[in-house]
């Protein structure tokens, strides 16, 4: 109980902050009957995944301060676990997924165990190496589809059992609540022993050792609850596209783009990943749209996207978010 | 047995060409303590060069290296003067950000210049030729590929051993402050570290285009592979960086013939690479160091 009120107080925010969490609620509430088209609706939804995304992320990579570039790999356990167990058993959705979330957490359990003996670069290149491995697995494997994937089996609509809707509106509010769900979360474990645990490891992990923090088993559980997260968003996105190969649950752009979201909206804060997502999901798609169009123009979309890191990165690594801060700092 | 000697020299030949990928990574990482995720795309955009001095000009793409190694030194010094430089006063996670955002940012820049399109040189001094000795045959490119790596590898292994700019090169990978109280310039000395590193991976991509597709998107699979000699060989050493790459080249190519030899499906050529990115994992977990390493 203390937990969860814990996880509803937002009263460590300053006022300006709630008010726009407020009408930004409204907003996301009333969405589906502002008459907007479908794909902007789709839109919507990718921004709401890759915040849920980004959210877990931010466990691990912002308030841990670990560069974990590897998150796709848990993407790919959720969604493969949904589809296949679709596929072959006939088995609904809200089992499945939890047993992907369960197979994630532990197998980022095993791979945490030696993972987190490395640091820095180390650990980054070791993320996107097991990633790799995994990938390289499901793309070879032939029982789950190799590199043509799985499609899942269309079941009568609206079917709740297995989460399959003919109308985005359903997914669109399926996806609101998990991504409320994360939120308070989040807002929970901002301020549990681990969030501030982790803060002090991310500051000064020798610190934080003198202190008695065991600093392995604490990136190795804000690491598997990171992955939990992701999982959750593979599982959406299997019975959400009906499809899905290797490429586009597990590759590693997907790994870069839920970290790159949480990056540049803000590491370690609460609002990064959202921001983050809330720029690059609308910039990313109606880019790509846009420039689809035009024949000549390939990869520009993608460009832009990889010069804004690079300006963030070299300007101001704290994202968004921090440039926010720093306004308000000097207005003060 | 003659297929698995026959892998094992292909392997070597290839090993060298990887080593001189893996150095560039290494004298950057050893001087700077910085991961240069662009380092693939600096070697796509070597191949990419070459092939196009030789396709417009009518060069041989042997010639070719010339340019191919002006590039890359080119678009170190860019990086280093116009990126880099910023990038060093944030902390280390935007530093592994910024070089990956270069990466993207050259990737899709080829990508808009050059389109998805696979290519591949067909004329050529040496290209298509080929000869045997005893039982075993070898392409005139990959003997070429491999020994002009071995001489780049040598060549650059000596400026850093017998010429005084080198030996502070190696001050500064050693200790910056010390070094610089002695009154080598750190910044110069990063521009050079970055120079070396475009060079020779340029050299290298001009060697690969003799015998290999050039892609946008090439350069992922070679960044992975250097990354993963870098670790075997030991972060920032340069006789490891040469060991580790002759090593991984080996067992790159002798891993799909044991898997023909043993028969099993699990150990075919879709995992030669696999196989890479798995020693990297296990190599860094267990001996950090890397097999000749003095960086910790």
């Amino acid at each position: 109980m203390e937990k969860v009120k814990d996880a509803l107080d937002f009263t460590d925010f300053s006022g300006v902050e709630r008010f726009v969490l407020v009408v930004f609620s409204i907003f996301l509430l009333a969405f589906p009957w502002l008459g907007a088209g479908s794909f902007v609706k789709a839109v919507m939804i990718q921004f709401l995944l890759f915040s849920l995304f980004g959210m877990g992320w931010n466990t691990i990579g912002g308030y841990g301060g670990q560069v974990e570039l590897g998150k796709a790999q848990y993407v790919g356990i959720g969604a493969y676990t949904v589809s296949v167990s679709m596929v072959w058993w006939n088995i609904p959705f809200w089992i499945s997924m939890p047993i992907g979330v369960l197979i994630a957490l532990g197998y980022s359990f095993m791979i945490g165990y030696p993972l987190f003996r490395l640091k820095g670069h180390y650990f980054a290149i070791a993320t996107i190496c097991t990633s790799l491995v995994l990938q390289d697995i499901f793309t070879n494997w032939k029982l789950v589809g190799a590199a043509k994937g799985i499609e899942l089996p269309i079941h009568e609509h609206p079917d709740f059992l297995y989460m399959q809707f003919k109308s985005d509106t359903y997914y669109y509010y399926f996806i609101m609540v998990l991504f409320y769900i994360a939120l308070f979360y989040m807002n929970w474990f901002r301020k549990s022993k681990l969030g501030y645990q982790l803060r002090m490891i991310k500051d000064d992990e020798e610190a934080a050792e003198s202190l008695g923090i065991d600093i392995r088993w604490c990136k190795i559980k804000a690491y598997s609850i990171a992955s939990a997260f992701v999982a959750v968003g593979g599982g959406f996105m299997a019975v959400y596209n009906l499809y899905i190969d290797p490429v586009s649950v597990m590759d590693l752009d997907l790994s870069i783009k839920i970290a790159l979201m949480a990056m540049l909206g803000g590491a370690a804060s609460l609002w990064g990943p959202i921001i983050g997502a809330a720029f690059l999901v609308p910039l990313d798609r109606f880019l790509g749209s846009w420039l689809g169009g035009h024949k000549g123009l390939i990869g520009v979309d993608f460009m832009i996207y990889a010069a804004l890191i690079m300006v963030v990165s070299a300007y101001q690594p704290r994202g968004i978010w921090g440039i926010v801060e720093q306004l308000r700092g000097k207005g003060k | 047995m003659e297929t698995l000697i026959d892998a094992l020299l292909q392997g070597i030949l290839m090993g060298l060409l990887f080593a001189l990928v893996a150095l560039g990574l290494n004298v950057i990482f050893g001087v700077m303590d910085i991961v240069n995720f662009a380092h693939g795309e600096f070697l796509m955009l070597g191949m990419y060069t070459a092939f196009f001095t030789s396709l417009l000009m009518g060069v041989d793409p042997l010639f070719a290296l010339p340019a191919s190694a002006l590039m890359g030194v080119l678009l170190g010094l860019a990086s280093y003067y116009w990126f880099i430089k910023y990038l060093l006063r944030g902390p280390a996670i935007a530093q592994l950000f910024g070089t990956f955002g270069l990466m993207l940012f050259l990737r899709y820049l080829a990508q808009f210049l050059f389109g998805i399109d696979y290519r591949i040189l067909q004329k050529g001094i040496l290209i298509g030729k080929s000869f045997s000795v005893g039982p075993f045959i070898f392409d005139a490119t990959k003997i070429a590929a491999g020994a002009l790596s071995l001489v780049a590898f040598a060549a650059v292994y000596s400026f850093l051993n017998k010429t005084k700019t080198g030996k502070a090169l190696q001050a500064t990978a050693l200790n910056k402050e010390a070094a610089s109280y002695m009154g080598i310039k750190t910044d110069k000395m990063n521009a050079i570290a970055w120079a070396i590193g475009g060079g020779t991976v340029g050299v290298a991509g001009g060697l690969l285009i003799n015998f290999y597709y050039v892609y946008p998107t090439v350069g992922l699979l070679f960044v992975m592979i250097a990354f993963a000699c870098v670790a075997l060989g030991g972060f920032g050493s340069i006789k490891g960086v040469f060991f580790a790459g002759l090593l991984v080249g080996i067992l790159e190519m002798m891993f799909p013939v044991f898997g023909q030899l043993v028969g099993s499906d699990f150990l075919g050529p879709h995992f030669k690479f696999t196989v890479v990115y798995l020693a990297y994992f296990i190599i860094v977990v267990f001996r950090p160091q890397g097999l000749f390493g003095w960086k910790k």
